[in-house]
């Protein structure tokens, strides 16, 4: 009998936002369902039913935690106490944990600042379009966290259930040891954030890649120079690749563990794209011993109810 | 034998002097107001003052160096190729600039060829030009309205201590355009006012930078239009490649949010 799981949750709750190209949500969920007999829910748009009123000020909130300055923490306030950073993983990672702690380090953060109107305005736009294809701003994750799972509770307050947020943006969380921001593929809590985005900005490309970007080679150039090392924007293997990312929110769910130390399976942390498309397309296994009989344990747990 | 005629027709220096000053001064009263104020005469610059003077909106570029075009004339490291991704190409298909395809979504073209292009199709469409003007201020109204540019001679700038009391003089417009780059001088001249907080650009270096500027391109303040790469100053957006795409367009958006303004009155 193994002691690892804490918690199994009553569904799997999918939510989106934007376009999510190469991510077939339905597809994953399944994926979910078939390795834990844990069912799957598709919720639709995260932001779909809000009223205007809603918007207006969901919109200024995203407006105000854009990370403009990645070498300067962002803080809601001046005072130490209010202020929060990112109980950030020891080593560099592509995703990280939602720990809010008070930083009480005397640094100098950026304090929040009323957005311009057009930045309102912007996330307005962004929040009404379903099929919203830019990205590009870096959020700060917590708070974006922070921000989703207050929508989400107006409309459904149940712990018992693992939620994962599928986006389109980019967000970051500030890392205590090298003191910057940095791009996230996802970020465990309530609800799990999986962004497609960050799945290819976040983790890092051939060093290669950097250095002739950095002198001037256009982007589309190295893309095809360097194919199949890393993944794209709409890239076809992008669902395959979140499911292990998915099956990490849901470990973190069970047990507040998400990762495995084996680069060989799906819950492998992953720092660069090239272990990325190893531990989620070519590894030695899916998953690992352990992990593998944590999973058959949760098929029996997990029916149905 | 017969007397060689001289090519040109004898002036003297001072029937050119007179020319060239009744020139200028004519035109600089004529634009001391005008519907919309450019500052700075780089590819967005250009771009929103062709397509509003093309519609009959009496435009001037105010540039601070002598040549106008910015940094359209070189791409990236000093090589005078340009580029634009999709569907940039279409503006440059639009002012008769030949361009070549890179790769996928990606095409190239003369830098020379096409800033000069750009600067023509400006002229072309009515712009005038005071280059060798520098901003100094802003002229402001009621609520906060940007209503024209002091402006002065830059090599006032470079003049010893002594004489740098050269004051300066007012343009007045119904828009103003900030397409000043990086630098977005209206902008950062409005911040030390207190008016309005710029966020400095540069959090990440991503392809979706141009659609971002294009996005924010618009108002920031009532009068005071922002393009180019001046709105990844303003907002803080990411900081973009050697690509010139999203100039091109964001001015053309600049154009359209000016022109909007303008036919509601």
């Amino acid at each position: 009998m193994n002691n690892f799981i804490l918690h199994i949750p009553a569904s799997i709750n999918l939510y989106r936002e934007g376009d999510l190209r190469g991510l077939n949500i339905e597809d994953l969920g399944r994926y979910l369902t078939e390795k834990t007999h844990i069912p799957f829910h598709l919720c639709g748009d995260i932001y779909e039913g809000l009223s205007e009123k809603r918007v207006e000020a969901v919109a200024k909130e995203y407006a105000k935690i854009k990370v403009k300055d990645p070498d300067r923490r962002l803080t809601r306030s001046a005072v130490p106490n209010l202020s929060f950073e990112v109980a950030a993983k020891k080593h560099r990672s592509g995703s990280t944990l939602s720990k809010p702690q008070p930083s009480g380090e005397g640094v100098e953060g950026l304090i929040m600042g009323s957005p311009l109107q057009a930045e309102i305005d912007y996330e307005k736009r962004r929040m009404k379009d379903l099929q919203w294809r830019i990205f590009g701003i870096l959020y700060e994750g917590i708070w974006y966290q922070k921000i989703v799972s207050e929508i989400i509770h107006e409309r459904q307050f149940d712990f018992n259930r693992c939620t994962i947020l599928f986006t389109n943006q980019l967000f970051g969380t500030w890392d205590r040891d090298d003191r910057r921001y940095h791009a996230r593929v996802s970020l465990y809590g309530f609800p799990n954030m999986i962004s497609t985005t960050g799945l290819v900005e976040a983790p890092a490309k051939p060093k290669e890649f950097y250095l002739k970007k950095q002198m001037g080679v256009p982007v589309e150039i190295l893309k095809e120079e360097y194919q199949g090392r890393f993944l794209d924007h709409g890239d076809p293997k992008t669902t395959d690749v979140l499911k292990g990312y998915a099956m990490q929110a849901l470990f973190f769910h069970l047990s507040g563990e998400p990762f495995c130390e084996d680069p060989d399976c799906r819950l492998f942390n992953s720092h660069w794209q090239e272990e990325v498309l190893h531990a989620q397309m070519d590894g030695k296994y899916e998953f690992c011993p352990r992990h593998e009989a944590i999973l058959q344990e949760l098929k029996v747990k997990g029916k149905p109810r | 034998m017969s007397e060689k005629k001289p090519i040109f027709t004898p002036v003297s220096e001072k029937e050119v002097t007179r020319a060239i000053v009744d020139g200028f001064a004519r035109q600089f009263i004529e634009y001391v107001e005008s519907d919309c104020l450019i500052v700075g005469g780089g590819p967005s610059g250009l771009m929103v003052g062709r397509d509003i003077a093309l519609k009959g909106v009496k435009t001037l570029i105010v540039e601070r160096n002598n040549y106008i075009g910015g940094g359209f004339w070189i791409g990236g490291y000093l090589m005078n190729k340009v580029t634009v991704r999709e569907p940039g190409q279409k503006i440059l298909e639009e002012l008769g600039i030949p361009y070549e395809k890179a790769t996928k979504g990606l095409y190239v073209a003369d830098g020379p060829h096409a800033c000069s292009k750009l600067i023509a199709a400006a002229c072309d469409a009515g712009v005038k030009f005071a280059n060798m003007t520098i901003f100094d201020d802003v002229v402001l109204r009621e609520g906060n309205r940007v209503c024209g540019a002091v402006v002065n001679w830059t090599p006032v700038q470079a003049l010893p201590r002594e004489i740098t009391c050269v004051d300066p003089i007012a343009l007045e417009a119904k828009f103003v355009v900030d397409s000043t780059g990086h630098d977005a001088c209206v902008v950062r001249k409005l911040e030390e006012r207190g008016i309005v907080k710029t966020s400095g650009f540069g959090a990440m270096w991503v392809e979706q930078s141009e659609d971002l500027v294009i996005e924010h391109t618009g108002e920031v303040l009532p009068g005071l239009i922002v393009t180019g790469m001046a709105v990844s100053t303003v907002y803080g957006l990411p900081r973009m490649g050697p690509t010139f795409g999203a100039m091109l367009l964001s001015g053309r958006k600049g154009a359209q949010v000016i022109l909007e303004k303008m036919k509601k009155g």
